[in-house]
């Protein structure tokens, strides 16, 4: 069982990830508070007794659900939310854009951490997040609980309720359309 | 045996290391983004967690009591009541039990005595017992009295 110190220091480790995960979903500061904040307490109320160990899939899971309901929600008022085609477009060719290439010949601002100012560091990050923003919505989290949060291929396929292969397949794109799409803006990866 | 990587796998591999290179580079800039988020979005993700911590006590509270002090020690038990206090709570089942034996005994008591005053009462009588077994004197009482 978790005591109150355990999940005071997992919920202060994953809050501020959590909101933003949530904001590149919902693209709403507010709603996105509020997200976390129902995902937080529905972890407290029911999980609670579970093992500090198994708090991180537990909650990224019910933070994927209460995201989802918030959608629905949404759905249910008829409110102008965001285009379908956000959920369904696959914009990833993926043919010819070679990622070696743009990893070798990075001379990147990202790798160049030191020589770069702040404001085209701030730039720079503003970037990749509206790059990020912009993925499917189904390519985003795969990248998002794959790479940021740290879970493996199977925790991250449990989450998301799909199969391993489908999250290669979802990071692969992910990681390609961000790389170029990044490429196109002059930043290199 | 030898060991033989063919090309295509081995570009896959390469291929593979290189996406993950790459996204956690990018991981690593949301994460610093992450961390210059503004005073107040800090301050109100402090305040849900505050009060989901607390939700998480009050729900465990009333659980029931879990942690134990002894000799300065805590421990973290499902609470286990003492054999004294288990027999205790049999007690009403018992009384309920010794009520209903009294009751019954009662009943019989009661219908002891008035089938004793039926007896006594016909024994006393002017008319013999026997009488009651005689076909015509039980046609006698049913016949009508007036003439």
């Amino acid at each position: 069982m978790a005591t109150d110190k355990e999940l005071t220091d997992f919920l202060r480790s994953v809050e501020k990830r959590a909101f933003k995960r949530t904001v590149y979903a919902v693209r709403d500061d507010d709603a996105a508070l509020d997200i976390v904040q129902d995902a937080m307490i529905r972890l407290a109320e029911k999980y609670a007794d579970r093992p500090a160990a198994e708090l991180p899939l537990v909650f990224q899971r019910i933070l994927s659900n209460a995201t989802m309901d918030w959608f629905r929600r949404l759905r249910v008022r008829n409110a102008v939310m965001q285009n379908l085609s956000d959920f369904e477009s696959d914009s990833e060719d993926g043919g010819d854009f070679d990622l070696l290439e743009s990893l070798e010949s990075a001379e990147g601002l990202l790798g160049a951490e030191s020589a770069a100012d702040s404001v085209s560091r701030a730039q720079i990050l503003r970037s990749i997040e509206i790059e990020i923003g912009q993925l499917p919505t189904r390519q985003r989290e795969a990248f998002l609980l794959r790479y940021w949060e740290e879970l493996d291929v199977a925790e991250t396929a449990m989450v998301m309720g799909c199969s391993e292969g489908s999250v290669k397949t979802h990071c692969s794109r992910a990681v390609h359309a961000l790389a170029k799409a990044l490429r196109a803006k002059g930043i290199a990866p | 045996m030898r060991n033989t990587v063919t090309p295509t796998a081995s570009r896959a591999r390469q291929q593979e290391a290189l996406e993950a290179r790459v996204a956690l580079r990018l991981a690593g800039a949301l994460s610093e983004s992450a961390q210059q988020l503004p005073h107040d979005i800090s301050e109100r993700l402090r305040v849900a967690r505050d009060r989901a911590v607390g939700r998480a006590a009050a729900v465990r509270r009333a659980s029931g009591p879990v942690v134990l002090a002894q000799g300065g020690r805590s421990a973290v038990l499902g609470w286990t009541p003492p054999v004294w206090l288990r027999l205790a709570s049999l007690m009403p089942l018992a009384v309920l039990l010794a009520g209903l034996v009294l009751i019954q005994q009662y009943h019989d008591h009661e219908q002891i005595v008035v089938a004793a005053e039926i007896d006594a009462a016909l024994l006393t009588d002017e008319l013999p017992p026997t009488a009651y077994g005689d076909p015509g004197f039980a046609e006698y009482l049913r016949s009508d009295p007036t003439p």
